[in-house]
């Protein structure tokens, strides 16, 4: 063998590698497998969350196999990579040879390919060949599909076909996920993730990214103008919203009330409602009224802290019910007078009135609690999603295609037989989904038999 | 309230099939195996009443949604396609045979759903999506089609197993033919495998919806990417020599399996974001 020659061989060994099917096989259930193991091992967790279950040398072990972040590690990119090379490869090796054969049918039925087939049927008609030929075309395309007709050394031959696309279903699938793959890739390099918490009444412009340290600027500002959250009777949120506004340029350019499964979407960056929470403690509001009942004044109460009325005392609040007795929200307070001492009394929110029991110079009535909150928002910016749903898209319809069409291929052959009577053979092949097409060939070999020469 | 009563009478109903078919497989009585489809017809029509009352009765609770959205609705769901699916095969193969090896799988799965908290709970609002519908709906579908395949796989082996060594008679004398069972098992995926490639999809729009990442690696999601390519496996298998029959029919169970641990192993043994069991 030459140097070119065992070059050339080891090349051709190196192709079959990458278009085998095997190959293929081996690759998916290693991907499989190895996918199981970021199941158990929790991903991504912080160092001293692993220590509670691992011993310091396991840990040191699964790092080096970067088992805590394995669906990113070298070694899955790389099985990743090797099965796009080989569909790539398969694909390459395969789509030429069927693209040739869709494009040039073999259109005349020879008794080599007759053998082949499985359905073949024969008979004889009386009368011309070519009048039998025109008048089998036409049946041929009413009961099947428009047939081409060919004459060969006085031998007529019709062909058929319908579903040629069924044999590019199995390549729309494999394109599919490469354009799911390229989909993902473009994501990853040019957009991000990030959260935010905004406090009601806030704005925020650069965001925090996931994970990572870094932080990025929106180009404009988001701010929660208000947050609702609404619960069903078993203490279950039932749905939390944010009013949100983008403001650009010191203008309110956009304005949505967001809920989670609705999100924000401004030039390209997407907002989620993801999480709430309380922002600092609650606030309880009392107003302040002089005794012949006009209102003075209004003061707000955190805990711990002590509020001035002045010309009056100091007040402040030390519980709170939710329902007090049956009557609703109430508010237990301690007032300071000088000289006086402290005086300790429930405020009802439903009896604005109650407090003038105490036949002072002033009342006070409880208005309510606030409780400011901040929404937490998921932040997302991925230029490749789209390309991400069409690859889905192309997927579902390649499946189906692959699946539920078929290449149904009809010959009819015409010669003029010893007898001078014309000699028929008809005959047709399906490359899946055999049982249907066996039932539709003998409809139309019924239909064809049928036909009277005018 | 009257649709889990509904449900415990489809539970019997399935109980009553499955030793029907059974029985008729070992007893070789094809009246027991009659007897089974006309109770799984009357299992199909309860369990179909069930679901519509339920998802009624939702309503009137001020609920109002679409019953597939806890792990005993995701339960009754699946064994009621599972029937239909059975019913859709047994019709169309003119064989009872497959019954006492799917309608157990269905009874099974309404026993276990039996001992899951039945009643109509509020959703949580990132489950409340038409995306998350249409997630469920497609994989249980899916699902059923697989279970549909692995006990038609088990059938397969059990025959090919007779056949080579040259044994008839038997309980797998009323099978039909290896080339037959090996065809249902191969059928039964084709149907599965865009139910599930729709399912995984919606699942991966709904995530896309709710957070903004259409795939985070969470382990429900790693077990459906892993159910789905033990299947593209067995896809490709079955094109390739040396790997028809045996080697597909063990893919399928295979398949059955860890769909099986996608649906209730990830929940019970790992932790997700799911809500299905999670408790
Ligand atoms: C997990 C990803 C994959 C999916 C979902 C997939 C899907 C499919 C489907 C649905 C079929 C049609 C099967 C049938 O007709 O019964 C098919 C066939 C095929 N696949 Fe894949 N495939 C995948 C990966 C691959 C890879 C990595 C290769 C690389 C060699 C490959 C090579 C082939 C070949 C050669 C065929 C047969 C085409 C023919 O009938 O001529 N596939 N695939």
């Amino acid at each position: 063998m030459t140097e070119e020659k065992r070059f050339e061989s080891a090349m051709d060994r190196v192709w079959k590698f990458f278009t085998s099917l095997k190959l293929a096989i081996t690759i998916i259930i290693i991907l499989a497998s190895a996918s199981i193991i970021g199941t158990i091992i929790e991903q991504n967790q912080p160092l001293e969350k692993y220590r509670q279950f691992y011993s310091d040398g396991t840990i040191r072990l699964f790092d080096a196999l970067n088992l805590f972040d394995m669906y990113h590690s070298w070694w899955f990119l790389l099985l990743l990579v090797l099965f796009t090379v080989n569909l790539s490869c398969c694909t390459i090796d395969r789509l030429p040879r069927v693209v040739k054969v869709v494009r040039n049918p073999k259109t005349t039925l020879d008794g080599n390919l007759e053998k082949t087939l499985g359905h073949v049927d024969r008979w004889k008609k009386k009368g011309d060949l070519l009048k039998v030929a025109e008048t089998y075309q036409a049946a041929l395309g009413k009961a099947f599909s428009k047939p081409r007709l060919t004459e060969n050394s006085g031998t007529f031959h019709l062909y058929a076909e319908k579903g040629v696309i069924s044999r590019f279903g199995v390549y729309i699938t494999h394109l599919s996920i490469i354009i799911i793959f390229i989909g993902a890739i473009v994501g990853n390099v040019l957009g991000f993730k990030g959260f935010a918490n905004i406090v009601e009444g806030r704005s925020v412009q650069t965001i925090p990214t996931r994970g990572g340290t870094n932080h990025v600027d929106l180009g404009f500002s988001v701010r929660c103008n208000k947050f609702w959250v609404d619960f069903y009777p078993s203490g279950q949120p039932k749905e939390y919203a944010s009013d949100l506004s983008i403001i650009e340029n010191g203008r309110e350019v956009l304005r949505k009330k967001i809920v989670v499964n609705d999100p924000l979407q401004y030039k390209g960056i997407w907002f989620y409602q993801s999480s709430y929470g309380p922002a600092g403690a609650a606030s309880a509001t009392i107003a302040v009224n002089s005794s012949e009942g006009g209102r003075l004044s209004t003061v707000s109460l955190s805990p711990g802290q002590k509020a001035d009325i002045p010309a009056y005392g100091k007040i402040s609040a030390v519980d709170y019910r939710e329902n007090f007795q049956g009557l609703g929200p109430a508010l237990l307070v301690v007032l300071e007078q000088p000289g006086k001492p402290h005086t300790e009394f429930w405020l009802l929110k439903a009896y604005p009135d109650f407090d003038r029991q105490r036949r002072d110079t002033r009342y006070l009535s409880f208005a309510g609690v606030d409780q400011i909150f901040f929404t937490g928002l998921q932040v997302a910016k991925d230029p490749g999603v789209n390309v991400v749903w069409v690859g889905c898209t192309l997927m579902v319809v390649g499946i189906i295609i692959a699946f539920f069409m078929s290449h149904q291929r009809l010959w009819i052959r015409l010669s003029r037989g010893s007898d001078g009577r014309v000699e028929v053979v008809l005959a047709g092949s399906a490359n899946r989904n055999r049982l249907a097409f066996e039932k539709r060939f003998e409809k139309i070999q019924a239909d064809i038999r049928a036909v009277e020469i005018g | 309230m009257l649709n889990v009563r509904l449900f415990d009478i489809t539970t019997l109903l399935f109980g009553v099939a499955s030793v029907n078919y059974v029985a008729a497989l070992y007893g070789k009585k094809e009246t027991w195996a009659r007897i089974g489809t006309w109770i799984c017809i009357a299992a199909a029509v309860v369990s179909t009443a069930a679901l519509g009352v339920r998802w009624a009765e939702s309503y009137k609770m001020g609920i109002g949604r679409i019953p597939v959205t806890n792990l005993y609705e995701s339960l009754v769901f699946f064994a009621w396609s599972v029937n239909l699916f059975y019913l859709l095969v047994e019709w169309k193969y003119r064989t009872r045979a497959f019954g006492a090896f799917v309608i157990p799988i269905a009874f099974g799965t309404m026993l276990f759903a039996f001992t899951n908290e039945s009643s109509i709970q509020p959703l949580v609002p990132a489950l409340q999506s038409y995306w998350l519908h249409a997630h469920v709906i497609t994989c249980f579908v899916g699902y059923a089609a697989f279970a549909v395949s692995a006990g038609v796989a088990v059938m397969f082996l059990m025959k090919a197993k007779r056949e080579e060594r040259k044994m008839t008679g038997g309980v797998v004398g009323v099978f039909p033919p290896t080339k037959v069972l090996d065809d249902l098992v191969y059928k039964a995926i084709i149907w599965g495998f865009p139910f599930l490639t729709a399912g995984i999809i919606t699942g991966a729009a709904w995530a896309n919806y709710a957070w903004g990442t259409y795939w985070s690696w969470d382990p429900k999601e790693t077990w459906s990417l892993i159910v789905w390519l033990v299947y593209a496996a067995f896809l490709h298998a079955r094109i390739t020599r040396g790997w028809h029959g045996r080697r597909a029919a063990i893919l399928s169970i295979v398949g059955f399996l860890a769909t099986l641990f996608c649906y209730l192993g990830v929940n019970l043994v790992l932790s997700g974001l799911h809500s299905y069991g999670g408790a």
